[in-house]
Formats: structure tokens, C-alpha cells, sequence
């Protein structure tokens, strides 16, 4: 910092004249902002104790209510430090013991057996045993609508009840066969907290303060709306063992600090204010690694950024014309173009993390001449206007940005030019997340094209959107005609072990893919972070969070 | 004068309630025919996946599926006992949310209150005894020229020069001194132009009067001349300014606040608005409306204070004058 005050002079303050007329150069003030004095970090070293890390937020989310807010993607980070999970699952989707140290399931995977690890405690030292996991799953499954309190999303819906054997030994029984359970059980919603948390009413919950968890950081203080401050506890000793760290965290604390602007969050992290910047723009990156700072872009587990066709809407009820989209979408450009290198182009609807997802890349490659074959082929003749037409209308399409993904609209540009050089007549409509909500529905039959962006630990969630069967979501409006869907949706549900279950994923993944129901673009990057060289040992789980249970200053 | 004064005190208080009442009845009306609620929004959230069923159940519990009518009656009753509600949003209760940024809010708008008197004042007295070459003229640009620079471009270039090159302030300190301070200066540079406006236009007319030109013969310094006889007079009608901008330093902080990092009523506004949540944004309005009569009240009162010679009968007509 001092060699940086030396080495660049900064016009003397006070002078108010002068700061106006600076103002044009505010922009380019904001982009480059100070230099970092070069720190080599000491990063080769070992970890040290001690230490306090600011981490700069975009939101903080709604509300700290458990369970109605551990799904969020802002709350998700503090709820990782406050409490612990029965198992862990990595950035792979493996999946390893936690609290849950051992598990066994019977052959129809309807009945899980938890053997928890002994000496747990949460923070206001009650035991976390198997009455309080009972008192967990009971809430994740079901919530309680009377006290305002909501079941977790993605819980399995077959869940049927849970019983413990001794303290330490909890049995969990499901109407029909859920393998995803376990993996389910690594989720950022799956947190457990203590039963005297559960049994408050929804306005006390909402209270941080009041939410205890048993994870290696406890609550020092926390203001709506501004932060969040973390302190280790000392006592904490039982950490997953992935992480490859034991007992207390390094740390002392961690400071979650809202702050709005993309810009001040930037800077402040290169002039060595705060520690760690959430969510910088993409297309800065190389410039904040090249000035030496740490950059990180996990993936997160779940689909796909990609859209869903509704099979309902004319012209895609037409496999040729959903063919034809699939290959029109040049997916290198929107890399090179909209994000960096760190970003991947899809090989099938699932994240290329996720454990069972195959590549299918050839079912959907980039090819504008093999497109624009297959329009003809449907009947669809270009026009002077480079807009194909049939029987008079034109091949219009309509794409609606997703609120929840800040490239997806630069996205949906590039798409729309790419497709215009193939015929099609393309439109954008960005809406604000109510708005988007509201209007923008799978099934909706204005909507041809539903973008999805969604995490999961199991890829066996497959079996509840892609048909209704089963009160299914029904992502592409077949309901049940495709019979060779439902068969294979059917089966991943009803699988009894992952072995089983592999091959059918590969099939089922290579039919939505070949029938061109899911058009796949790029992996999502939902979590993008800027680190000062100075912080080591941080780590990303499954759900791209970054942990810092097991991270140091050097 | 008693009797008037109470009549006027009466007539003025019902006309806050009736002002209060009516901004909370139209805010509610507002947003309930607004789609949706971020009740329903959170559950809708795909990340989530529930069924109808579940977000239903939940929406019932909130009481959101029932008419609107029904919903402001409720409300409205609450009101009537002190009971502001639980936030749609958080689940806390709404008074709790309120209490805990009033204070912030209420320290950066009297901080930028402060700020904008005195780059007022200064430049007041600048437009009247600063020597030409030395910017006299320049100085009357000056009000122009806060108004057309936006609060937050002012934010983002003090912070960018005093948080990040200086290291005067950390912006993860947001309610520090510094911080504050800096903070109070991006918000009170716009209003401080209004309050200008009206002081070198009130300055020139009374330098103008005959008064000044017969102590100005007498050989009366300018500071003498400017502090016992131009600034009292032409700071009178500075106090009406004031009072209307107590709208502009509200709104000012919805920026500022964010700019800076700072938690407080604008923050809680800013959340509040782009998530619908209801009960807080009533209670924030009922508030502002409260803070807006209150200010406003207080400048009729201390304008007889200020000039013995307005009596009450007459202050208003003056005000309006003056103001306009």
C-alpha cells in the first residue's frame, strides 16, 4: 500500500473545482482504480492462525428464515460457515461422509440407514443427535405452512417419515425409490439447525441471531440488509474430511459486507480494502489475474444454461425446426464473445460435473449450413428478407432473458444474430424478476423457449420435470406421448442403485438431446469470485459456494 | 394571537393525519394492483421447485390470497394501534427493520443539511465580495452545476478518489466518521444548489436596498456589512427552501445509501420497492409523510421567530411569496 501512495501521486483533495472536472475521467477512474502493490503472497508457506477477511456481497438476500432462504444463492454463503451438512458433496458431485458418517440403503432405495458421528454439538451446545436430524428432515420435507415456514425445495417429494434407532442412528423411509437422497443431503438447502431454531415462529427465525447452526463459524453480529460477521468456534471439530483440514477454522473471522456496486466491490478488494469480491464481470477477469489477483469461476452442479422448447408451440412441434435451433447456436462465439475461456460450452443438458452426465456435443454441434438443410427440409423457405417463411408466416421466435443470470441477455443478443443468419426472426424480452415470474412459465403457450438455469446434486431430478408423470413439471409440454421418454424417465426414478441408473441417464440424455427439446449453450457460471493473492486454501463445494472453514492469510 | 395559534396548530395537525392516512391507503392500493408479491416471488424462484400446493398453502398463511379491500382494512386497523406489521420479505417485524436504520438515515441528512448550508453560505458570500478575476462570476454557476452532476457520479468519484486512492475512509466502515462525512458531502452537494439559488438571488436584492448603499457610504467592512445586516434578511426565506428539501434529502439517500454501502432508509426503500414488500413500504411512506409535516411545521413556527415583524396571521402568504 505505501509503495503504491509513493509511486502514483494523486491530486491534492479539497478542491472542488477540480473534482468536477474530473468527473469525466470517473469512469475510467472505476475501471483501472489503484494498482496492487505485487504480492507474491507467500502462498507456498503453511497455513497460519489468525486473521480477518472481508468479503464484499452484491445482496443479501431476503430473508434469514432457514429454510426459506438457505436455497438462495446470496444466503448460501453464510449459511456454510454457520452450520454443517450430513454429508459433503464436492465440486465433482462425489459425495462424503460429514455429520453422517456412515450410510447403507436397501436394494429398492426406498430405506436409507444414517450413522451419525458422535460428539456434535451446535453452538449453544445441545446435542446435534438423531432427535435433532429427525427434527430437520421432518421440517425440509414438510415445512409448516401454519407458522409461515417453507419445505426445502428439491427435497425429495417420496419422502414418507424418519424414525431413530439410538442417538446416533436415524432411519429414513420413502414412498418409492430415491436415490438422489444422499447426494440431496449435501444441498445448500439440507442445513442442519438446531431444534429449538425449528420450533420458533417464522418472525424470531428471521432473526440470524436466533438460528444456530454447528458450523466452524458462529454469529458475532449482523445488521438487515448492510452484513453479516462470522467468528470461528473454537471448539469446532468436525469438519468433512474432504476439506483435509481438522478443528477450529484458521480464521478469527469473516465479514460479509453488502456492497451494491460492482465497481466499489472491485476496487476495494485491488486497493486492499476488502479480501474477496463477489460476482465481478466476466469480461474483467483477465485483466484482475494479469494485475495478480486470484480469479474463480466454479461450476456449479444442475443443468445447463440452455432452453426448454415447449413441443406445444408451432413451429417446434417440429423435431426438424428444434434441430435446426440446436445447430444454429454457435456456442464458441458466445464464449469468446459474452464470457472468457473459464466458461465451458455444453456437451448435454447436464453440467459436465455432474455425476452421469455424458458428452452428447455431436447431437447439437454448430453447424449453420446443416441448419439452415434442415428448414428446408421442414418446409421453410428463406425469403429476400433472409426471414424464412411457410404458408405465409414467418419463423418467429421469441427469447426471454432470465433475471436470475446477468449475462443471459449479451446471451440471447448473440442468439438472436446467429439464428437471423440461419432465418429465423428473433425478438428479446427482458423483463425484472417479478415481471419474468409472472409471464415467463414452463408451459406457458407463448413461451417456445423456457431458458433454465438450475442447480441439483442428483441427476435423477430428471425423472420430476422432463414429463408430467408424477405431477412432473412437464418442461416441454409432451405431457406422456413420447413413451420412450417416460420409459426412461420412469427408470432413472425407479433405479436402485447408481450403476443401474448410469446407462439410462446416457440414454435419456441422447434422446431429449436427438428429439431437440433441450437446446444446451453454455455451463453455468453462477459464482464468479475475486481474491485478494494474499488469501490460501479457499475451497468450492458442489454448489460453487466458496468455503473458508480450511482458508489462511499469507 | 392564541386562539389563532391554536386553530392554526389544530387545523394543521388534522391536515398531517388526514396527509399521513392518504398515503398509506394509496401505497397499498398502488402495489396491490401491482403483479405479484415477494411472497409468491421467492417460492416461484425455479431454484426451488415447489408445487402449486405448497406456495399456496404458504401465500394463505400470509393472508395474501384474500381481496385487496380486506388486506388494507386489516392493515389500516393495525395501523390505528401502533402495530406496523411483520415485512413480507425478511419476516421481521417492520418497526424492528425501522428502527434499526432511522438513526443512520437521520445522521446523514442532517450531516448533508450541514454540508449544504455551508458550501450555500460560502458561496453566497462569494458572489458578493469574491473579486471578479477571481471566479465571482464562476461562483453563480455553481448552483447550476450541482444540480446537473447525478449524486451518485459525485459518490462514485469521492469515493473512488478519497476511499481508494487516499485511504481516508474504508468502504467496508460505511457508518464511520469519515465515511459519513463523505458520504454527507455527495448528498448535500444538490441540495446545497437549491439553497444557493435562493440566497444569492435574496442577497443581491437586499445588497441592492438603500440600506446597504447608506452603510456602505458609512464605511461598513464587508464582512460587517454582509453578517449584521445582508445575511438575516436574505437567510429568511433559506428556511422554507430547507423545508422542502427534506424530500430531495430522502431521496438523495435511496442513492447515497447505496453508493456508499450505508444501511438506512433508502436501502431498506431500495429493497423494499424492487421486492413489493408491502407492509414495509407503507410504513416508510407513513413515515417520510410524518417527517415531511413535522419539518414543514416547525419552519411556519420559526418563521415569526426568525422576524418578529411577520406575524402569525400574515407568515403564510409571506412564505408562499417568498418561496415561489
Amino acid at each position: 500500500m505505501n509503495t503504491f501512495r509513493a509511486a502514483r501521486r494523486v491530486r491534492p483533495p479539497g478542491r472542488a473545482l477540480r473534482m468536477i472536472v474530473g468527473l469525466a475521467t470517473v469512469v475510467a477512474l472505476a475501471a483501472c482504480g489503484p494498482g496492487v502493490a505485487a504480492n507474491s503472497g507467500g502462498g507456498s508457506g503453511e497455513p497460519t492462525q489468525g486473521g480477518d477477511i472481508t468479503f464484499l456481497i452484491d445482496s443479501l438476500g431476503d430473508t434469514w428464515i432457514p429454510n426459506n432462504s438457505a436455497i438462495s444463492s446470496f444466503q448460501g454463503h453464510i449459511w456454510g460457515h454457520l452450520t454443517d451438512k450430513l454429508v459433503y458433496v464436492d465440486e465433482k458431485g462425489a459425495v462424503s461422509p460429514w455429520v453422517g458418517e456412515s450410510w447403507e440403503q436397501n436394494d429398492t432405495a426406498t430405506e436409507f440407514t444414517l450413522h451419525l458421528r458422535k460428539g456434535v454439538t451446535f453452538s449453544d451446545r445441545t446435542p446435534l443427535d438423531a432427535a435433532a436430524v429427525l427434527a430437520n428432515l421432518d421440517i425440509w420435507a414438510k415445512g409448516d405452512a401454519a407458522r409461515g415456514i417453507n419445505p426445502i425445495g428439491l427435497f425429495p417429494k417420496t419422502y414418507d417419515h424418519a424414525e431413530a434407532v439410538d442417538a446416533a442412528t436415524v432411519k429414513v423411509f420413502f414412498k418409492a425409490p430415491t436415490l438422489g437422497f444422499i447426494p440431496t443431503l449435501g444441498y445448500h438447502g439440507s442445513i442442519l439447525i438446531s431444534p429449538r431454531t425449528i420450533a420458533l415462529p417464522a418472525a424470531q427465525q428471521a432473526d440470524l441471531a436466533n438460528d444456530l447452526g454447528s458450523g466452524p463459524f458462529v454469529l458475532s453480529s449482523w445488521k438487515e440488509g448492510d452484513s453479516v460477521v462470522l467468528k470461528k468456534r473454537a471448539d469446532y471439530d468436525w469438519a468433512p474430511a474432504a476439506l483435509e483440514h481438522q478443528g477450529p477454522a484458521y480464521l478469527d473471522s469473516i465479514t460479509y459486507k453488502l456492497v451494491a456496486q460492482p465497481s466499489v466491490r472491485t476496487s476495494a478488494v485491488q486497493s486492499g480494502q476488502a479480501d474477496v469480491a463477489y460476482n465481478p464481470s466476466p469480461q474483467e477477469l483477465k485483466s484482475f489475474a494479469d494485475q495478480g489477483f486470484t480469479t474463480a469461476t466454479p461450476r456449479y452442479l444442475g443443468f445447463v444454461n440452455g432452453f426448454a422448447v415447449n413441443t406445444k408451440v408451432a413451429p417446434f412441434d417440429d423435431v426438424k425446426v428444434r434441430q435446426a435451433l440446436q445447430h444454429g447456436i454457435d456456442r464458441e462465439e458466445i464464449i469468446s464473445t459474452v464470457y472468457t475461456p473459464d466458461w465451458l460450452p455444453a456437451e448435454s443438458l447436464f453440467q459436465s460435473n455432474v455425476p452421469g452426465a455424458t458428452d452428447h456435443s455431436a447431437d447439437f454441434a454448430f453447424d449453420a449450413a446443416k441448419a439452415g438443410g434442415l428448414l428446408d427440409e421442414a418446409g421453410w423457405a428463406k425469403g429476400a428478407d433472409g426471414v424464412r417463411t411457410k404458408d405465409g408466416k414467418p419463423l418467429r421466435l421469441t427469447l426471454y432473458a432470465n433475471p436470475y443470470l446477468a449475462t443471459s441477455k449479451s446471451v440471447d443478443e448473440l442468439i438472436a444474430q446467429q439464428l437471423g443468419g440461419i432465418g429465423f426472426e428473433v425478438d428479446i424480452q427482458a423483463f425484472d424478476v417479478v415481471t419474468y415470474g409472472e409471464r415467463v412459465k414452463v408451459n406457458s403457450p407463448s413461451v417456445a423457449a423456457y431458458e433454465v438455469t438450475r442447480s441439483f446434486i442428483d441427476a435423477g431430478i430428471v425423472a420430476g420435470v422432463l414429463t408430467d408423470a408424477n405431477k412432473g413439471e412437464n418442461w416441454f409440454g409432451l405431457g406422456q406421448t413420447d413413451p420412450k421418454l417416460v420409459e426412461l424417465a420412469t427408470g432413472v426414478a425407479s433405479a436402485g442403485t447408481v450403476d443401474a441408473r448410469a446407462s439410462l441417464l446416457d440414454e435419456l440424455q441422447g434422446h431429449v438431446l436427438q428429439q431437440g427439446y433441450f437446446v444446451p449453450i453454455t455451463q453455468i457460471v453462477q459464482r464468479v469470485y475475486l481474491q485478494s493473492p494474499k488469501l490460501h486454501g479457499v475451497s468450492y463445494n458442489g454448489i460453487a459456494y466458496a468455503d473458508y472453514y480450511a482458508a489462511w492469510l499469507g | 394571537m392564541n386562539s389563532d395559534y391554536a386553530e392554526y396548530a389544530v387545523k394543521r395537525v388534522l391536515q398531517a393525519v388526514v396527509v399521513i392516512l392518504l398515503a398509506y391507503a394509496f401505497t397499498f392500493v398502488v402495489i396491490s394492483v401491482l403483479p405479484g408479491d415477494p411472497v409468491t416471488n421467492t417460492l416461484r424462484n425455479p431454484q426451488n421447485g415447489f408445487t402449486e400446493d405448497e406456495i399456496g398453502r404458504i401465500v394463505s398463511y400470509y393472508g395474501l390470497d384474500r381481496p385487496v379491500h380486506v388486506q388494507l382494512w386489516e392493515s389500516l386497523s393495525r395501523l390505528v394501534v401502533g402495530d406496523l406489521g411483520v415485512s413480507l420479505r425478511s419476516g421481521l417485524p417492520v418497526d424492528r427493520l425501522i428502527g434499526d436504520v432511522l438513526g443512520s438515515t437521520l445522521l446523514l441528512a442532517t450531516s448533508a443539511l450541514a454540508v449544504a448550508l455551508v458550501l450555500a453560505f460560502a458561496i453566497g458570500f462569494g458572489t458578493q465580495y469574491l473579486p471578479k478575476r477571481y471566479g465571482q462570476g464562476l461562483l453563480r454557476a455553481f448552483p447550476s452545476l450541482f444540480l446537473s452532476v447525478p449524486n451518485f457520479v459525485i459518490g462514485l468519484v469521492l469515493i473512488n478518489v478519497f476511499a481508494f486512492q487516499l485511504g481516508l475512509f474504508r468502504v467496508i466502515d460505511s457508518e464511520g466518521g469519515l465515511a459519513t462525512f463523505f458520504a454527507a458531502i455527495a448528498l448535500g452537494i444538490p441540495v446545497s444548489a437549491q439553497v444557493a439559488e435562493v440566497l444569492i438571488a435574496n442577497l443581491d436584492h437586499e445588497a441592492g436596498q438603500e440600506y446597504a448603499s447608506v452603510a456602505r457610504s458609512r464605511g461598513l467592512g464587508q464582512a460587517r456589512l454582509f453578517l449584521r445586516h445582508l445575511l438575516k434578511p436574505s437567510a429568511l426565506p433559506v428556511v422554507t427552501v430547507i423545508a422542502l428539501t427534506v424530500g430531495e434529502l430522502l431521496g438523495g439517500a435511496v442513492i447515497t445509501e447505496q453508493i456508499f454501502g450505508r444501511t438506512g432508509i433508502g436501502s431498506l426503500v431500495e429493497r423494499s420497492v424492487t421486492t413489493q414488500d408491502l407492509p414495509v413500504l407503507q410504513a416508510v411512506v407513513t413515515l417520510a409523510a410524518v417527517i415531511f409535516v413535522v419539518v414543514n411545521l416547525v419552519a411556519d413556527l420559526a418563521y415569526p421567530l426568525l422576524d418578529p415583524r411577520v406575524r402569525l396571521a400574515d407568515a403564510k402568504p409571506r412564505e408562499r411569496e417568498e418561496a415561489s
